[in-house]
């Protein structure tokens, strides 16, 4: 129940400041619905919803290591409660905040571009968000408990969350990249999320190839994995003192 | 519950960063109800034992139990029972000074009934009752101070960590923090902690403490040091004591993390 109230209060402090992602992306969606032919704009969008569920969830995470975020961290740490009540707390702060705002962007994407989902496509649709969120929610939660300071922010958007994108099937579908680009892409949990999308939004398209390219299963058990073992990382993370603790404390800073 | 008659119990407790070794072997007691001064300079390893003890820190070395809870075993029950004050706030700076509360007795698991009234009364004691719905952002310094010990105070802990409260108050916050710390140990049991680099703040203390580069240089009461070093004053105490400088960082450990 703890973490319930927590991720709440975690969330209301983080939603105000990101809301305004969620116009940056429905922006982003009528840029693109200008774009291209509307074949390609209709593959793009399961993609370009696997790219506000990324900087949703994702920056969302890796807010934790920010001044502003400092503070409530420092009391989350005060409490009693257990860093891994933290870690799934705020996992499910971003994964609240990645679905709320694909969510927003699908709604208006998806007329945009004529696609309209089967009601088991829908469903699919927003399973898959929500999960993509989580898993690409702890994993940056992960990534934060291991980043000393925010100034390895660009190192991170440079090295992880631009080759996730590209690697993902968002643009493109991912044979046609070179293989060993392939074996990457199998890494990458945005991968598994955009070819979720692809099996829920794009069924009827999958005879032309442009379909989900792995099975829901193994999308599934890939994503779920991904959840797992950035979740269990970053609970001791959080509690290992040359990590958070010493961002959060910064008492070598005088 | 043992607890008994002492608040803190540290044998050979001691952290290392690496290779610096910022605490080395301390010893060391608090009674319940006492007010217990830790001095030291810079990079002495004040703060690094107040994490220590607050469980924000694994030892490396050494054993330490607060309020009858071993901190490397039972952080959890440790944290219930204590609360921490320190210099950085540790308030969320978009939610309002009533948010705030609110939140902070969800996480220290106060049921409703008990937080409300509790929360009232805080916002009165500490004159925040008309920014009750401001966002702490808006707040200055000295209210942040107040809203932060407010918070630490909320539970109603036996032990009370104070590290460095009165670091960037103006002078005036600062005497009301002093009023405030006086009239909670008139009024209760509480047992401070207060680490602290103006060393006439540990004048009122029953006990004093002073490390050194990790290493405890002194311990007793304010009139027993002061007779030992023949000198008056704790500040005097405090120079004779430590072999160098107040402001200047050990040149043996020049990156020393913590205080």
């Amino acid at each position: 129940m703890r973490f319930l109230r927590q991720r709440g209060r975690v969330l209301s402090s983080v939603v105000r400041p990101f809301v305004w992602l969620v116009f940056a992306g429905t922006g982003f969606a009528a840029v693109f619905a200008g774009a291209a032919q509307l074949d390609y704009r209709r593959y793009m969008a399961p993609g370009l919803l696997g790219m506000v569920v990324m900087f949703g969830a994702f920056l969302a995470s890796l807010s934790t290591v920010t001044d502003r975020e400092a503070g409530v961290l420092r009391m989350l740490l005060a409490a009693p409660i257990h860093r891994r009540t933290i870690a799934v707390g705020k996992a499910l702060a971003a994964t609240l905040l990645g679905t709320v705002q694909a969510l927003a962007v699908a709604l208006i994407l998806l007329p945009a571009v004529q696609l309209w989902p089967t009601p088991a496509g829908a469903l699919l649709a927003v399973g898959a968000i929500v999960l993509t969120s989580f898993a690409i929610g702890a994993l940056g939660l992960m990534l934060a408990a291991i980043m000393r300071s925010i100034e390895n922010f660009a190192g991170v958007m440079n090295f992880v969350v631009f080759p996730m994108l590209f690697l993902s099937g968002a643009l493109y579908p991912v044979r046609h990249l070179h293989r060993a680009l392939q074996a990457l892409a199998f890494l990458n949990p945005l991968a598994y999320g955009v070819d979720l999308l692809k099996h829920a939004l794009l069924a009827g398209w999958a005879a032309a190839g442009y379909g989900g390219e792995i099975s829901v299963k193994l999308d599934l058990v890939a994503l779920v994995a991904f959840a797992i073992v950035g979740l269990a990382a970053a609970a001791p993370l959080l509690a290992r003192e040359g990590g958070i603790t010493r961002v959060a404390f910064r008492e070598e800073r005088r | 519950m043992t607890g008994g008659a002492v608040a803190i119990e540290a044998h050979g407790l001691g952290k290392d960063f690496g290779s610096i070794r910022a605490l080395d072997s301390l010893d060391l007691e608090v009674g319940e109800a006492e007010f217990f001064g830790f001095l030291g300079p810079n990079g002495a390893g004040k703060t690094t034992t107040v994490h220590l003890l607050a469980t924000l820190l694994r030892p490396s070395r050494g054993i330490a139990s607060v309020c009858g809870h071993d901190v490397a075993r039972e952080s959890l029950a440790v944290r219930r029972s204590i609360g921490l004050v320190f210099q950085e706030t540790t308030l969320d700076r978009d939610l309002s000074v009533e948010e705030n509360l609110r939140f902070a007795a969800q996480l220290w698991d106060l049921p409703g009934r008990m937080a409300r009234p509790r929360i009232e009364q805080l916002l009165q004691q500490f004159g925040l009752l008309d920014r009750r719905r401001s966002p702490v952002r808006t707040l200055s310094s000295g209210m942040r101070r107040a809203l932060d010990i407010a918070r630490g105070i909320l539970h109603q802990p036996r032990l009370l960590f104070l590290d460095e409260p009165t670091a960037g108050l103006d002078p005036r916050a600062r005497r009301s923090l002093w009023e405030f710390i006086q009239g909670l140990r008139a009024s209760s049991g509480v047992t401070l902690f207060l680490t602290t680099h103006y060393v006439e703040e540990a004048e009122p203390c029953d006990r004093v403490a002073l490390l050194d580069r990790g290493r405890l240089a002194a311990l007793g009461t304010p009139e027993a040091l002061k007779r030992a070093a023949g000198v008056g004053s704790l500040e005097e105490v405090f120079l004779t004591s430590t072999a160098h400088p107040l402001d200047e960082a050990s040149p043996a450990s020049p990156a020393q993390p913590g205080g």
